[in-house]
């Protein structure tokens, strides 16, 4: 199987080509970036051609993409894609708006490829565990959820609205939301957000707590905060506390690390868990070979981008936004 | 010698009646508890006497200063009037009342029986809860723009199971967070808007969860975490600021674990862990007020302080019934 890069500005394009890398029978066939000083690097790195324009890369010997672009370009490159006849792996978020998300998804039906959501988290061997015991019933009746995904503010275009759709809220709702709908199965119905800019130089939202409201009758919230500083010993972070009639579950999925401390940057967390981004390819792959529907589809993409848009509408109008 | 009285004898009356024991500058005179077995166990211990009821101790000892009221929140009222009538300062367990108003009334009574009145926020009084303040205001971790902060166990059981009774304890939020709504006050000035929920209402019994998000006058945010519904014990804090991050966690923090050797084959041994300290938080707070009481001093917890802890409160309990934000005043 082939598959091609469009765009490097995310930098998980870099995870997921050594995940291309380390599976049989894939092969990575080219790399496409307006941005050619970015492209060009990584097309010497990863040893494949590059495309200054997309569309050249989509005309070559493709059978799937990854979509690794700013948030705002994911649309327009997934109808290129579909159109081309190509299986797509979208970073998250699926896309800025609902429209295009909506688009993007009806586009990918109508031509018959596969749209999947890069949520690797779901890969996450604990993550997959904590979701086992509670279709278990090891809990019980789940009653509440306290969700973090806090992490460094990744700069770059990241904090230019234009590009990314927003910050912090639209960057880092996304996995835990999707988890909370994963295990439970049910979507959110209201959504409440503070939001605030905080700890960035730029004017972006770096900052939030959201309460959320399922349709189940459970209540949760989600720290989506680029709230570590450079010192943290890690990135950022992605946990759950679950709270059920019979007991609570905590998960806490960067927790398998080695203490660190060098003289050069003190304490660091160095992980020796598996790679999630390794599994979320791996599942892709064999989704497109299997010709078989995605196992995170681009409705699961929409759906966590709704709730990161109502947090935005709640912090603005300082009310609960009711989603459904 | 300031003689005080410690009225109840529930968790917090015997921590607090142990603490004046073990100072030099105070005699306790005795404690008041209905149930006898309770009271007299707490008296021995303590080497003071026990009374069945308030009005019988305060008959029968010549002397009196100070009336510590460890009562159930719905009886803080009525004895700290009491006390306040009988001109006897007053120390109260948290939170003071049900209601702002309520709380408010009890302030005003105290001013125009001219009594002093000190209540039982203790959680200024953990050196880890004051040395992040100090840490904060030290600039260390530069503004702060994120705190969270948890605290929970199991249900508590008590005297008359009135934990359970929502009126009267205002459950978890009114009784076990407000610790935290004090401190981040303490540290981060007024609150402006609460949002919050929780399982009040829901239908679940004996159990209780609650995440509240306070937006501060200073555009802080915080998030603070509320449970009855897990098992042991601790308390967790992060303020995350533009230059630093401080994080602690009561469970991480043991300084000192014992355990017993399973006897049994098959049985795990019960580990025990403890962080001690020469003074614990509750002796801090205590020897503070009866400082304050004797140099006539301001104390760190002013009534007003009390009172405010309440409204936060209320106020998470009245967005956690309507499911809207409750701006404060």
């Amino acid at each position: 199987m082939k598959l091609g890069i469009i765009s490097v500005a995310h930098m998980h394009a870099y995870s997921y080509a050594n995940a291309i890398g380390k599976l049989a029978g894939v092969q990575l066939v080219g790399v496409a970036d307006e941005d050619e000083a970015r492209g060009k690097e990584a097309a010497e790195k990863w040893g494949v051609p590059f495309y200054h324009d997309y569309r050249e890369l989509l005309a070559a010997d493709v059978d799937a993409v990854i979509i690794t672009s700013e948030n705002a370009k994911h649309h327009e490159h997934t109808v290129a894609a579909a159109k081309a006849g190509k299986h797509i792996l979208c970073e998250k978020p699926l896309a800025t708006t609902l429209a295009a998300a909506q688009e993007m998804i009806e586009i990918c039906r109508e031509q018959g490829v596969i749209l999947q959501t890069a949520f690797p988290v779901r890969f996450h061997p604990a993550v997959v565990r904590a979701k086992q015991l509670v279709e278990q019933g090891k809990v019980g009746r789940i009653m509440a959820i306290r969700g973090t995904n806090r992490g460094q503010n990744p700069g770059g275009w990241f904090v230019d609205p234009a590009k990314s759709g927003g910050g912090a809220v639209i960057d880092h709702t996304v996995h835990v939301v999707d988890l909370m709908r994963w295990f439970m199965g049910v979507e959110v119905r209201e959504v409440y957000a503070e939001v605030d800019s905080k700890f960035s130089p730029t004017p972006i939202d770096d900052c939030g707590i959201l309460t959320m409201e399922f349709e189940n009758g459970v209540f949760a919230t989600l720290d989506c905060s680029w709230s570590r500083n450079k010192t943290f010993p890690v990135w950022g972070d992605v946990t759950m506390e679950i709270i059920g009639t019979e007991g609570t579950i905590s998960l806490d999925a960067f927790s398998q690390k080695l203490d660190v401390y060098s003289n050069d940057k003190g304490l660091k967390w160095v992980n020796w868990g598996d790679d999630m981004d390794s599994q979320l390819v791996s599942d892709f792959v064999a989704s497109v070979r299997e010709k078989k529907a995605p196992s995170v589809t681009g409705e699961d993409g929409m759906r966590a981008v709704e709730v990161a848009l109502a947090a935005y509408q709640s912090a603005e109008s300082k009310q609960p936004v009711v989603i459904r | 010698m300031h003689h005080v009285l410690v009225i109840g004898a529930g968790t917090m009356g015997t921590v607090h009646a142990k603490s004046y024991a073990a100072m030099k500058n105070v005699e306790l005179v005795g404690i008041v508890d209905l149930r006898g077995e309770r009271g007299r166990e707490l008296a021995a211990e303590t080497n003071t006497q026990w009374f069945a009821s308030y009005d019988e101790a305060m008959e029968k000892l010549e002397r009196v200063d100070i009336i510590d009221v460890c009562l159930p929140t719905y009886l803080h009222k009525t004895y700290v009037q009491k006390a306040a009538d009988a001109g006897k300062h007053v120390i109260c367990e948290k939170p003071l009342a049900r209601s702002k108003e309520e709380a408010q009334s009890i302030v005003d009574y105290c001013h125009e029986k001219n009594v002093k009145l000190f209540v039982g926020h203790v959680l200024r009084f953990f050196p880890e809860y004051e040395k992040s303040r100090q840490l904060v205001n030290d600039g260390t971790i530069g503004n702060v723009g994120v705190a969270r902060t948890f605290r929970g166990g199991i249900f508590p059981t008590a005297w008359n199971d009135w934990y359970a009774d929502y009126k009267n304890s205002g459950g978890l939020v009114l009784d076990m967070i407000i610790h935290d709504f004090d401190f981040l006050r303490w540290c981060f000035g007024d609150v402006e808007r609460v949002y919050a929920k929780s399982l009040l209402g829901r239908g679940f019994a004996r159990i209780d969860y609650a995440l509240v998000t306070l937006r501060f006058k200073s555009g802080m945010i915080a998030h603070v975490e509320g449970s009855w519904a897990h098992e042991g014990f601790s308390m967790k804090m992060e303020l995350a600021g533009s230059e630093g991050i401080i994080q602690y966690d009561s469970a991480k923090e043991k300084p000192l674990i014992a355990v017993n050797r399973a006897k049994q084959a098959g049985m795990g041994g019960v580990a025990v862990p403890e962080s001690p300290l020469r003074e614990n938080p509750y002796f801090r707070e205590l020897k503070h007020f009866i400082d304050c009481i004797e140099n006539d001093l301001q104390p760190r917890v002013t009534v007003e302080d009390a009172v405010k802890a309440v409204e936060i409160a209320r106020a998470a309990l009245e967005s956690i019934e309507t499911g809207k934000p409750v701006t404060l005043v």
